[in-house]
């Protein structure tokens, strides 16, 4: 099987492409196999975690699913790597943290553990910011897999404060900017539409 | 009296040119019976054609070849051959016998299940769905993609086909499988949506007596509806539904509309209990999980329903009112809620409350002006497409027939005549 398109995409840290380069050469090496099954050579670690960076824990679960009994017994990175999908899946939002930490990833693996580590915290950030007023410092820390000190600093950088007299962190929502300058043809071609409705 | 030699010597003269495809088809017709009696030597042959350039000749060898039961050993070298044949044929050459090759991919469909390796047929025969379809219509193998992908697990690949839209259908059990299978792998994906979309096509379609797929399509049908829709889920089928499927889907799958009819109750602990004592029932149906999926999706709801009341909120009453265990179970739910952007709402973790918002969408992004402008499109497309059908069938001579028939049994006076333009 030719495996450069996916070791060129490794090298280049484009991880977003990694999950449909993946796809594609595992359909392709499946439907031409010779003798040996693909299986046997199949990177499934990092198909797994290609899935789960791009946030497709749907796709990631059916690649599980699909894995041979023996392959996850000779390779106990496929497993570890499943185990973050699985506490995304089950929405365990701090054991995600823990499962990331929990394994030694291989050198070839770990920078795109590495990368999807420092998304995940992102997204959670990006959750607590749109779904809190007030949150404690301990909870802060679990959802983005930090410890109290650090979480409480990464936060106030981003404007938070915290409440003198309950220890709270105090949430501060960053205004969201967005596009609503509308070009004269889109507003051209609403215009025609209302008009061809009228008449 | 032709050898398969000078069979094979014609196939390489008579490959390049339109013209002499359509004589190469002519003999091919002719030896199609020869070949078929000749079908256990044929396969050495094959080595002196090319699949790209001799995709015609190719193929009817192919399926001299393919025509009789195999063992699990030929499958094994012909599985090959095959999918080779499949991703490297020419599109214009295949199209000229569109049976032999629906023959060919049906029968490697075969092989690889039988093989047990679903997933070496996924993308030969997507490759074949692509080389056979014209635009916007449904091939025979369009199934059995579906199902291959299914059986595969590569979801997210059959998802790539169910995106075309679909008008034109040769065999309504094509198209009852199609919507099944795509409707099973939208479900895998979450796409609920476009899972309702598809099992409605399949319950809803024109049948003259009721089939299996129809009902097992009926109770994926009803437990998507209430994970997507919750209460407003009505039992009752649309009006155009076949009476075939409105005389007896309902009765054929009780189980699972009086599942509705607890879960519109909203009562969690009932719809439990429901679950329980007919747990064998769904589970032998292979829908256990989406049942649990119902479940969740009733918590959903109700906390859904609580922000239509209220403003604000304790995470203790909302773990109350929704029957969860404790305020921290509350936070998650209302947490994931907010997280998949089912509801709007800002947790105030010292306090305990919730805050219920509205929806921050105000319609004057630019992004949602493009998604308004596609749609208009979209209907526009379709409307014109109606508008076409429908002048299509005014003028055919069979509906005119058929309706005029019946016109005259009744008199003109009590009644409208049938179609509005009836221009003769």
């Amino acid at each position: 099987m030719d495996f450069s398109p996916l070791t060129d995409a490794l090298a280049s840290k484009s991880y977003g492409k990694i999950a449909d380069i993946c796809d594609e050469l595992m359909l392709k090496g499946a439907a031409e196999m010779e003798g040996v099954p693909f299986e046997e050579e199949w990177p499934f670690a990092i198909h797994l975690l290609a899935h789960i960076y791009v946030n497709d824990t749907n796709s990631a679960r059916f690649l599980w699913k699909s894995i041979p009994a023996a392959v996850k017994e000779r390779q106990p990175e496929v497993v570890a790597a499943w185990g973050i999908g699985q506490r995304l899946w089950t929405r365990d939002y701090a054991a995600v943290h823990e499962a990331i930490r929990a394994f030694d990833w291989s050198q070839q693996i770990q920078p795109l553990v590495a990368a999807f580590s420092e998304v995940y915290t992102k997204r959670m950030f990006q959750l607590l910011l749109s779904a809190y007023s007030t949150i404690s410092i301990q909870d802060t820390a679990l959802f983005l897999g930090m410890n109290e000190d650090d979480a409480t600093s990464y936060v106030l950088q981003q404007g938070w404060v915290v409440d003198p007299d309950s220890r709270m962190l105090i949430v501060k929502k960053q205004p969201v900017k967005t596009e609503q300058k509308l070009d004269s043809s889109k507003l051209q071609r609403l215009t025609e539409y209302v008009f061809h409705l009228e008449h | 009296m032709a050898t398969v030699e000078s069979l094979v010597a014609q196939i390489q003269g008579l490959s390049s040119s339109a013209g002499d495809l359509s004589l190469l088809l002519t003999h091919l017709k002719q030896a199609d019976e020869f070949l078929h009696n000749e079908s256990t030597r044929l396969l050495p042959f094959l080595e002196q054609l090319d699949p790209t350039l001799h995709s015609l000749g190719y193929l009817y060898i192919l399926e001299a070849c393919t025509s009789w039961p195999v063992t699990n050993e030929q499958a094994r070298r012909l599985v090959l051959i095959l999918s080779r044949f499949l991703t490297s044929c020419v599109a214009d050459q295949i199209r000229l016998a569109p049976e032999k090759f629906i023959a060919v991919c049906k029968s490697f469909k075969d092989q690889v299940l039988m093989l047990e390796a679903p997933i070496r047929g996924v993308v030969p025969l997507l490759e074949a769905v692509k080389k056979l379809r014209s635009s916007e219509h449904l091939t025979t193998l369009h199934p059995d993609f579906l199902q291959l992908c299914l059986l595969a697990k590569c979801y997210k690949t059959g998802l790539s086909i169910l995106e075309d839209d679909i008008f034109e259908v040769d065999q309504p059990r094509d198209f009852y499988l199609y919507c099944y299978y795509g409707g099973m792998i939208c479900i895998g994906q979450k796409r609920f949506q476009k899972a309702l979309e598809l099992l409605h096509n399949v319950v809803t379609a024109p049948m003259s007596s009721i089939n299996a797929i129809a009902v097992e399509a009926f109770k994926k049908y009803v437990l998507v509806s209430l994970i997507y829709n919750g209460q407003q889920f009505s039992t009752s089928l649309p009006k155009y539904t076949s009476s075939a499927a409105q005389r007896n889907l309902k009765t054929i799958c009780q189980p699972y509309i009086e599942l509705a009819n607890t879960y519109s109750i909203g009562k969690i602990s009932e719809l439990e209990s429901y679950i329980q004592t007919n747990r064998e029932k769904f589970d032998s149906d292979n829908n256990l999980g989406l049942v649990k999926q119902v479940v969740s999706s009733m918590y959903k709801r109700n906390i859904q329903r609580l922000t239509q009341t209220y403003l604000t909120l304790s995470l203790q009453d909302i773990a109350n009112t929704v029957q969860l265990s404790s305020p921290k179970e509350a936070e998650m739910h209302v947490l994931q809620m907010i997280q998949d952007g089912e509801i709007y709402a800002t947790i105030n973790q010292r306090d305990g409350m919730v805050r219920f918002l509205e929806d921050p969408e105000q319609y004057k992004t630019c992004e949602m002006i493009e998604h308004i402008d596609s749609s208009i499109q979209r209907i526009m497309t379709l409307s014109k497409k109606l508008t076409a059908m429908d002048e299509l069938i005014s003028c055919d001579p069979l509906y005119l027939a058929k309706v005029g028939r019946e016109r005259q049994r009744f008199d003109f006076d009590d009644f409208d005549p049938v179609p509005q333009k009836f221009n003769i």
